[in-house]
């Protein structure tokens, strides 16, 4: 079995991304940047209703307009819309602004129909009936033991009805693509995708041309967070135009339709009855939980989450509306369980008289074993006591007032503290490949079809083989994002750097062993008296020749080798723990963060700086998830009413606090492997920020986000 | 978007011609707003007339003007916010600026188009107008008109009441709590005017027929049928400037919002009192956020004459601000938010920020 190295130089360092001054310069070309020549660009004609049959459809208008180029129907006469912002049909032109013209001009006879957009619709006895089957599912009923009688027997009981909006994934690079055939059988597609591989399959089904004959191109995105997987009809609308035009064609949405068909995080309610023993020790849960994913997608949470329950019982529906159905969203499903839960165990510590902290020591498993690289099976419990000790102090927890004093204290202001734990996998899958290069002048180049979603993937796999061959990871050309090479992960699940990191560490050790092997005799050496290190090839200890120099020993053919996986090198199922200080202004309902300390394990931490940047990341979505986001549906027109970025409210630099990162980084950790970190921290944040708002106005605020108007109706009903 | 005619007056005189020569104009100036309607096709005007380049003299800037100050329309938000007098003197209107947006959107926005902005209403912004969707007391057929040659949706509400209302039957968090009783819900948009209208402002209009001077809260009425503007400022007619008598006593604003960045008010209030030493003599105190207009909270300037100025009156003066106020389904926690603003405005007159610091 593999293990990384005991002492390393550039792995686990904090490298500065190799693409971060093109990034931060705009020199970097995003997919949406691409303007091949003689490219048009398309518009996409949404529905403005809710739900309509669209009876007649007619593109005259539309094709006579000059510069409209060509006009491609995603839904035909007969076909019914179920959302506001559903695709309807798409316009290429010579300009953006024509396309979005002939968009408006294409003539639509509609006949509307009864619409539910909201759950409340949904259920309503006169609610249209949305699907064959209803307006609701049911899921499987979990049962564990006899609630029932454990509640009754419990010293303590609570209950408790929390709520979460739909949320959108907000993207800044909106879905798109640039379609260009390279012939009738051949194209090349620039994609703002986190699935190069996916892509090139689906567009290859669609067309029915061979894979071999897609390139997709992502050499980097502007964000995915679970919602860039596939093609889209937005993505075949545009090989069809640009096939029609026989010009390349630039296709990416505009903001309403990223918010309203480019995917949400569902939304999620719980009804919840919690009990305790004397201890402290939650030992029963009774919940019936709730959301909808849209027209067709499920709202699935995890609950119980995180904690031991021995006894509990569980009925989830999902809903059905006429909205766009969610997608993947960073930690599918866990920001919704985890707030649910630590909602729960919040209040149940109120109805005990104690700590939360203590309630939640008290409930973690005594035995949670997740697996580690070395073999050595780890119990996470173990870790989240670590965790939770370290997180306490950081945030100052010693200070933190019970709710009962927060709510007698004088002022306007009143201060609270608040927690969550979370838990995520974050494994690598075995098989992905990737391709180490080094050529006869000494340039190394990395080669897979991954691509980088944010998370820093192509600087992490330059420091990997720069660590083998003694080189900085600036010396490396990691070249991802290419679907012409070997397959790489999609980044989904927190799994792109464990999938890719072995295999990356795999190619350049078989590098290096090649190279040493052809150039040795040229040293006047055996391959095993060579070593890599400091930019040079050390010869038996003593004598050092440059890296360049040596490289050109090869003679005129490079090293090529490509490797997969190996085992040892990672693991999952990771642990976390995030504290809040927050100010609520209870004269108007402002919620104001002090400070936010996340503490994460994540195995082996590769680069201390990405890592950061993807728990900061995490955090500030979280944050945006506690206190302002919700995606708001017109009950009566049946369309969204801020598909936008300003009443769709975001975090700007002044509401985001001083955050505190502590990495959960010992030996033990490390020998685990990689593991991927992307998800993990923004799951607690949402949670931990509605628990320091109810400890500090002494009263729960059941609905999400954390806004005026929430806070107030909860202190006007206490 | 439609096409339009487009024209760079260096003038007010030639501004206002080119206004009124076209079938229908819209004034251009930071385009903070404008540029959103004409991309949504909420606005559709067949000629739009750039403003930001009128030379003529006042027309951007800030001036002494006998014992007050006179403020070019044109002024960027960002160059109030800077200017020294303005800081000096009336601090509600610095404070007021610094409210509104960004640094970057100050830096574009004027004076002028923060006054003459539309609401923003967010079933306006869908094309559903100003009064709710209802069209001369009817929704029978509710039709959202975006503007212009091609107005592909038109939407027959299925089950909507034949008095039924958009505000009143959907989300209406960010709307009106006081002169509810009609069918405009929307609220005023503009942080400056309540602050400027508290300070006894009033605004020079030069139309056709030549130049006029309103008070600032005539700039605004309320429209009893759809397609009748809620600004008198006719389309074809410029704000020129806007002039401030000299101080009397102390004034000061109070912004409630959600974030601090980039956000649009909740609630916000604008004080000017007049003071016999500690008592106050005579108080203008304004709503911005909470009525189709600004909203002068009347209750709240009687309740406080005569008195002194301190945390109970204040607090009582905050509470009568709330006199008349009759919130919808969704937004009756703007109510204690008048409370609020009225009370923090009045105490940061005083000097008094009571709520920035905890108490121990």
């Amino acid at each position: 079995m593999a293990s990384w190295p005991d002492s390393t130089r550039v792995i686990g360092a904090a490298v500065p991304r190799l693409d971060g001054l093109a990034k931060a310069s705009g020199r970097a070309k995003y997919p949406s940047d691409e303007r091949p020549d003689g490219v048009l660009f398309a518009a996409i004609l949404h529905s403005p209703h809710a739900h309509a049959k669209i009876t007649k459809i007619d593109t005259s208008k539309a094709e006579a307009i000059p510069g409209v180029k060509a006009v491609h129907l995603i839904a035909e006469e007969g076909a019914t819309v179920r959302y506001h912002g559903e695709e309807i049909a798409a316009v290429a032109a010579e300009s953006e602004e024509i396309a979005r013209d002939g968009c408006r001009a294409i003539a639509i006879e509609f006949e509307v129909l009864p619409h539910a957009v909201t759950e409340e619709q949904a259920l309503s006895d006169n609610a249209p009936r949305l699907t064959p089957r209803g307006n609701t599912q049911e899921g499987r009923a979990q049962q564990d033991g006899d609630p029932d009688a454990a509640l009754a027997e419990a010293a303590a009981t609570v209950e408790g009805h929390y709520s979460l909006p739909v949320i959108t994934h907000v993207c800044l690079e909106t879905h798109g693509q640039v379609v260009r055939w390279d012939g009738p059988d051949r194209m090349t597609v620039w994609a703002s995708t986190q699935n190069v591989d996916g892509v090139e399959s689906e567009m290859a089904g669609a067309f029915e041309i061979p894979a071999t004959n897609v390139t997709v191109l992502t050499p980097v995105m502007g964000g995915g967070f679970g919602s860039k997987f596939g093609a889209d009809t937005w993505g075949v609308a545009a090989g069809q135009l640009a096939k029609k035009t026989g010009r390349p064609v630039w296709l990416f949405l505009d903001r309403i339709q990223e918010h309203l068909t480019a995917g949400n995080r569902p939304s999620a309610s719980a009804k919840i009855k919690i009990g305790a023993d004397k201890s402290g020790k939650i030992t029963a849960m009774i919940a019936e939980t709730q959301g909808t994913g849209g027209i067709s997608r499920g709202a699935a949470f995890p609950l119980p989450y995180v904690y031991e329950v021995p006894n509990s019982r569980r009925q989830h529906t999902d809903v059905r509306i006429n909205g766009g159905n969610a997608r993947a969203m960073r930690a599918p499903g866990h920001p919704q369980g985890c707030a649910m839960m630590e909602f729960a165990v919040d209040d149940l510590a109120e109805a005990l008289g104690m700590d939360p902290l203590q309630v939640r020591l008290n409930s973690l498993a005594e035995q949670d074993t997740v697996p580690s690289g070395d073999g050595q099976p780890i119990n996470r419990s173990e870790i989240y006591r670590a965790q939770i000790e370290l997180g306490r102090k950081a945030i100052g927890w010693d200070q933190r007032k019970s709710r009962a004093e927060n709510a007698k204290a004088q002022g306007p202001l009143k201060r609270g503290f608040g927690m969550a734990l979370h838990q995520w996998g974050g494994g690598g899958r075995d098989d992905k490949q990737v391709t180490c290069i080094i050529n006869p002048d000494g340039s190394v180049e990395l080669r897979s079809a991954t691509q980088d979603i944010g998370t820093g993937c192509r600087t992490i796999l330059a420091q990997i083989a720069a660590e083998v061959l003694g080189l900085e990871p600036t010396a490396i050309s990691s070249n991802i994002g290419n679907s012409q090479f070997p397959p790489g992960q999609a980044s989904g699940g927190s799994t792109t750097t464990p999938s890719m990191a072995p295999p990356a560490y795999n190619a350049a050790l078989k590098a290096r062993e090649q190279l040493f092997r052809r150039i040795a005799g040229a040293l006047d050496a055996e391959p095993g008296d060579l070593e890599a290190r400091g930019g040079v090839i050390l010869v038996k200890g003593e004598r050092e020749v440059p890296w360049k120099e040596a490289c050109r020993k090869l003679g005129t053919m490079p090293v090529s080798v490509t490797e997969g996986f190996l085992e040892g090198l990672t693991a999952q199922g990771v642990g976390g723990c995030q504290f809040v200080d927050l100010t609520v202004d209870v004269e108007t309902g402002v919620v104001r963060l002090n400070k936010i300390v996340a503490v994460q394990d994540t195995g082996l931490i590769l680069n201390m700086l990405t890592w950061k940047s993807q728990v900061y990341g995490g955090v500030i979505m979280g944050l945006n998830y506690g206190l302002f986001e919700e995606l708001v549906m017109d009950p009566t027109t049946g369309l969204a009413l801020n598909p936008d970025m300003e009443l769709y409210k975001l975090a700007g630099a002044s509401d985001i606090p001083e955050i505190e990162i502590i990495p959960f980084d010992n030996e033990q950790m490390r020998k685990r492997g990689v593991i991927g970190v992307g998800e993990p921290p923004t799951i607690a944040t949402a949670a931990a920020i509605g628990n320091a708002v109810a400890n500090a106005l002494g009263t729960r605020v059941p609905a999400f986000p954390m806004s005026p108007w929430n806070v107030l109706n909860a202190l006007a009903k206490a | 978007m439609n096409a339009f005619e487009y024209a760079s007056p260096t003038s007010v005189e030639q501004a206002v011609r080119a206004l009124a020569g076209a079938e229908s104009s819209e004034g251009l100036s930071g385009g903070t707003d404008l540029l959103c309607r004409l991309k949504d096709s909420v606005s559709s005007p067949s000629r739009v007339v750039y403003l930001k380049a009128i030379a003529d003299e006042g027309f951007r800037g800030v001036f002494a003007e006998g014992d007050g100050l006179a403020i070019g329309a044109g002024t960027s938000l960002a160059a109030l916010l800077a200017d020294e007098a303005i800081a000096a003197k009336y601090p509600a209107l610095k404070q007021a600026a610094r409210s509104v947006a960004t640094p970057q959107i100050r830096n574009m926005a004027t004076v002028g188009g923060n006054l003459l902005q539309r609401p923003r209403c967010w079933y306006y912004r869908s094309g559903f107008g100003l009064l709710g969707g209802r069209r001369d007391g009817d929704t029978a057929r509710l039709v959202r008109e975006l503007e212009g040659e091609y107005a592909p949706y038109n939407i027959n509400l299925v089950g909507l009441p034949a008095d039924g209302h958009l505000v009143r039957l959907g989300d209406n968090r960010y709307h009106a709590i006081f002169m509810t009783d009609g069918d405009a819900l929307y609220v005023n948009p503009s942080s400056l005017a309540p602050a400027l209208i508290a300070l006894g402002a009033t605004a020079e209009i030069v139309g056709p027929d030549g130049s006029r001077t309103v008070p600032i809260a005539d700039l605004y009425r309320i429209p009893s049928s759809e397609g009748e503007r809620e600004l008198t400022v006719a389309t074809d007619e410029v704000l020129t400037r806007v002039l401030l008598p000299p101080p009397k006593g102390k004034n000061a604003f109070y912004e409630i919002r959600q974030k601090q960045a980039h956000d649009w008010p909740l609630v916000l209030a604008s004080v000017c009192l007049e003071m016999d030493g500690d008592t106050v003599r005579q108080a203008s105190i304004l709503l911005g956020a909470v009525a189709p207009v600004p909203y002068r909270a009347e209750a709240a300037e009687a309740a406080l004459a005569g008195k002194k100025l301190d945390r109970s009156t204040a607090e009582a003066a905050g509470q009568a601000a709330t006199t008349g106020a009759k919130p919808l389904s969704k937004n009756g926690y703007k109510v204690p938010l008048v409370k609020t603003a009225v009370k923090r405005a009045l105490l940061r007159a005083a000097g008094d920020e009571y709520w920035t610091a905890m108490e121990a």
